[in-house]
């Protein structure tokens, strides 16, 4: 049993190894992870495939869903029950197809089991779509608005959990050994989760139905006036960037800046809030972008003018974003790493960037031919989230699961790459010095110029580049 | 020297490093949402066409019903897999095949009833009872416009032509558009979008007048503009391309290029100026959404009193009876541009009219005959004069 509660976490431990050298494993998985994708895709969601899940909120509670059981599963229970000498020895593609297979079968049963059949006959009767027909809804609209509910409680814990782990180190249960610490984080967060959700989300249902749910919600919701909608989008905007911040925090940006503080609580405390003031930065800058792109959005208008799906298209740009973010960080080997910290974290950003603005760009110009999704943004069954988490799962079933199989093998890490990997959680490269006081202001200005230059080319970009035509 | 000056290069690259992201962030956080960000915002000038003005404009609901019933409607859409799904593969009728929800295709269908339309259209349609889903579900969208010009003359016009060969040519017999259609009387047919309940029926029109001036969406598929020719066409199709194009004095289609449910692409809608009383809004769908078009028209076009006078038509809201807080923000929002009448109906959705009514908006209620549910709506046959 002792394998399972090693001071170091699975994915800490190993390291991932190329096995050619050259672009090759990125090549060979990049092809690999494409061909898998379209083909689940075109099995689960396609709208023109097999089961068609891309309702669109039935997929949609899926993919995030099976994000979370993946982040449990990983990070927070630490492959728990699956003993560390099987996962050091066993095939990845058995690995792959063994802890995927017990993923969906925890989501199955927690969808089912916990917010359908629990909290969906005893507790809120929108959890539950039966109940919703059973009042007179059509069958199609109670199984989303069910569904719509369950997702939003993923795109919460998306963030929360993670949070857990890479910002609070498991914090103050790190010395338990699993399962009693993955079901304690677990049900912390849950239990987070929860609140979070009825503090932004259960006023967005009890609106869905007439007249407004105003006994038990409130309603409008507190969010109206500074949003300027009644709709939760408005939190979706601010959550998912919140879980886009939690994984650039924890991968290219190697948890700089806040692992420089050397005062556990502080530096915990200081990750977790850091993350969130980095997410609202974000959010409200990318709402900002477009309306400077598209004009002022005008409340009560529907697609890309309406303020309610440019806060959706806050949270789905910063998925974009984490997609290049991830796919830099295994499959880009995090590169560069030659620099200092600060360097890598910086030119990681603009390449992570990058490739998250081309993955929009070829998102929107190609996704309806091939996807079985609609032409333009804003289609209300557009939801580019569902196409983009369903690859990042699957970017983690690879890397996670399968130990990057087959461009990458996994191998321990010797005594000394874990200490560097410690010295990841709690850094000291980076130092006070009189001269780095002048960088950081010199670059605090530099960043602020670009800021100021973007904003201002941005109203040009809307006037002469046509993405969608 | 080097010894000392190289670390404190060092150190100021990545103070620079670490500043660059955090004076980025401290932009895009504390100005980005805030009131002086807006302000340097530019607002755009209106551009206001003149497109000059009629006297008045009559509205009269050939049919508002698209279907029946809407479990049906919405079930079908649910099994064949959502609403993003292509609508000819649906298997509604005229396209339906006989092998099952979303196996259909636009070629099975057609095959199947090309050589009954436009002249055999009761064979044609009870060729497809038999293959489609749902057939007697169907109904269709219409609305006839006349237009009285400032000099007295009228103008009458047909906005779409709906879905159900069988429903469309009752309604139509019903308020004499057979005949209107067949002497010529009526001068353009407008297909305000490709959908099913709006397109499919175009046959029924073909069957009374195969050469009327048609105008669509450039927005249409393949299989619709194929459609159009398999139904007998022979007259002058004209394809919108423009945002504006002008239909005649006071009257102007203006174009929305919008993705909408169940692979259909664009809208065209139109508007009216009304000598005195201001501007009159009527649509389809108006899947681009009532506000972007009152926002659209209050940009682009001229008109009297600067005054939004009144709307009819599908508004698009809750067509299957769904809820979504934007449709709350839309009811909540709609009063500040402040009609006088509001005629609405089809895709509206009932609860969206009983919000309107119970926001206080003045909304013309109707006679609920002829299959028409509810009185909230103007229904079929009811007529509103603008
Ligand atoms: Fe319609
Ligand atoms: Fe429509």
């Amino acid at each position: 049993m002792q394998v399972d509660n090693q001071a170091v976490s699975y994915l800490e431990s190993r390291k991932l190894v190329k096995r050619w050298s050259g672009p090759w494993p990125a090549v060979v998985n990049t092809l690999l992870i494409f061909g898998f994708f379209y083909a689940t895709w075109w099995i689960f969601q396609d709208p023109r495939g097999i089961m068609r899940m891309y309702t669109p909120y039935v997929g949609y509670m899926v993919c995030r869903w099976l994000l979370i059981l993946f982040i449990w599963l990983a990070y927070i229970f630490d492959f728990w029950p699956f003993k560390r000498t099987w996962l050091n020895s066993a095939h990845p593609l058995l690995k792959g197809v063994v802890l995927t297979a017990v993923s969906v079968a925890a989501m199955l049963l927690l969808i089912k089991g916990f917010f359908i059949e629990i909290l969906g006959n005893f507790g809120i009767a929108y959890f539950n779509p039966d109940r919703l027909m059973a009042m007179g809804l059509t069958d199609f609209y109670s199984i989303e608005y069910a569904a719509e509910a369950v997702m939003m409680f993923a795109a919460i814990a998306s963030w929360l959990s993670p949070s857990w782990v890479v910002a609070c180190e498991n914090a103050p249960w790190q010395k338990l050994t699993q399962p009693t610490r993955g079901i304690t984080i677990v049900i912390v967060t849950f239990f987070l989760s929860m609140i979070v959700y009825l503090l932004t989300m259960h006023s967005h249902m009890a609106i869905l139905f007439y007249p407004w749910q105003q006994y038990t919600a409130i309603t409008p919701p507190y969010w109206e006036g500074f949003a300027n909608t009644v709709s939760g989008n408005f939190h979706i905007a601010w959550i998912m960037c919140c879980t886009v911040v939690v994984w650039v925090y924890e991968s290219i940006w190697q948890r700089y800046p806040f692992n420089l503080i050397q005062t556990d609580w502080l530096r915990r405390t200081s990750s977790f809030f850091g993350i969130i003031l980095v997410a609202l930065c974000m959010c409200f800058f990318l709402y900002y972008a477009q309306d400077l792109v598209w004009g002022e959005a005008i409340r009560g208008t529907r697609r890309e003018m309406a303020p309610d799906w440019r806060w959706l298209h806050v949270g789905e740009t910063a998925i974009f974003w984490l997609v290049g973010v991830l796919y830099l960080s295994f499959y880009g080997g995090n590169w560069p790493t030659k620099f200092s910290r600060p360097v890598n974290v910086l030119l990681r950003t603009l390449i992570s960037l990058a490739i998250g603005a081309a993955v929009y760009i070829i998102y929107y110009k190609t996704a309806h031919l091939f996807l079985g999704t609609q032409k333009g943004f804003s289609h209300p069954q557009q939801f580019p989230m569902i196409p983009t988490i369903w690859l990042i799962n699957i970017f983690l079933i690879n890397m996670w699961f399968m130990d990057g199989w087959p461009g990458w093998k996994a191998v321990p890490k010797t005594a000394e790459e874990l200490q560097e990997t410690r010295n990841e959680v709690v850094a000291s490269d980076v130092r006070w010095t009189p001269s780095l006081g002048k960088g950081l202001l010199a670059g605090a200005a530099a960043g602020a110029a670009v800021y100021f230059a973007v904003i201002t080319v941005l109203p040009w970009i809307g006037e002469t580049v046509t993405i969608v035509k | 020297m080097t010894e000392q000056k190289t670390p404190n290069r060092r150190d100021f690259v990545k103070g620079a490093a670490t500043g660059a992201i955090g004076g980025t962030l401290l932009g895009m956080g504390a100005y980005s949402y805030s009131p002086l960000a807006y302000s340097r915002m530019s607002k755009v000038a209106r551009q206001q066409a003149d497109f000059g003005a009629c006297r008045s404009v009559k509205v009269t609901s050939i049919s508002e019903t698209s279907w029946f019933n809407n479990a049906h409607l919405v079930g079908d859409i649910h099994a064949a897999g959502g609403l993003l799904v292509d609508q000819y593969s649906i298997n509604w009728a005229p396209f339906g095949n006989g092998k099952g929800v979303a196996q259909g295709s636009y070629k099975d269908g057609i095959d199947s009833i090309k050589k009954m339309i436009p002249g055999d259209l009761e064979e044609a349609w009870a060729t497809q009872q038999k293959l489609a889903l749902h057939p007697d579900n169907a109904g269709g969208y219409s609305c006839l416009i006349e237009v009285e010009d400032l000099d007295g003359t009228k103008h009458k016009y047909l906005l779409d032509a709906g879905w159900s060969y069988d429903w469309m040519d009752q309604s139509f017999k019903r308020e004499a558009i057979d005949q209107m259609l067949a002497s010529g009387e009526i001068e353009a047919l407008i297909l305000s979008h490709e959908h099913f309940d709006h397109f499919w029926g175009f046959p029924v029109v073909m069957k009374y007048n195969n050469k009327i001036p048609t105008y669509a969406h450039d927005g249409f598929y393949e299989e619709g503009m194929q459609y159009i020719k398999d139904s007998g066409y022979e007259g002058d199709l004209k394809v919108i391309d423009k945002e504006l194009t002008p239909i005649r004095p006071g009257m102007m289609a203006i174009k929305f290029n919008v993705p909408i449910i169940t692979r259909v692409y664009g809208e065209v809608s139109l508007a009216f100026n009304i000598k005195d009383k201001g501007l009159v809004l009527i649509s389809g769908c108006n899947h681009q959404g009532i506000l972007q078009m009152t926002s659209t028209a209050y940009q682009k076009l001229k008109y009297d009193n600067d005054r939004f006078y009144g709307v009819y038509g599908g508004l698009h809201i809750s067509p299957f009876e769904d809820w979504d807080p934007k449709y709350d923000d839309l009811v909540i929002s709609l009063g500040k541009w402040d009609f006088e009448r509001v005629g609405c109906n089809h895709c509206t959705g009932h609860l969206t009219a009983k919000k309107f009514i119970e926001a206080g908006y003045p909304v013309v209620k109707g006679t609920a005959r002829f299959r028409t549910s509810s009185p909230d709506y103007l229904g079929n046959g009811d007529t509103i004069t603008f």
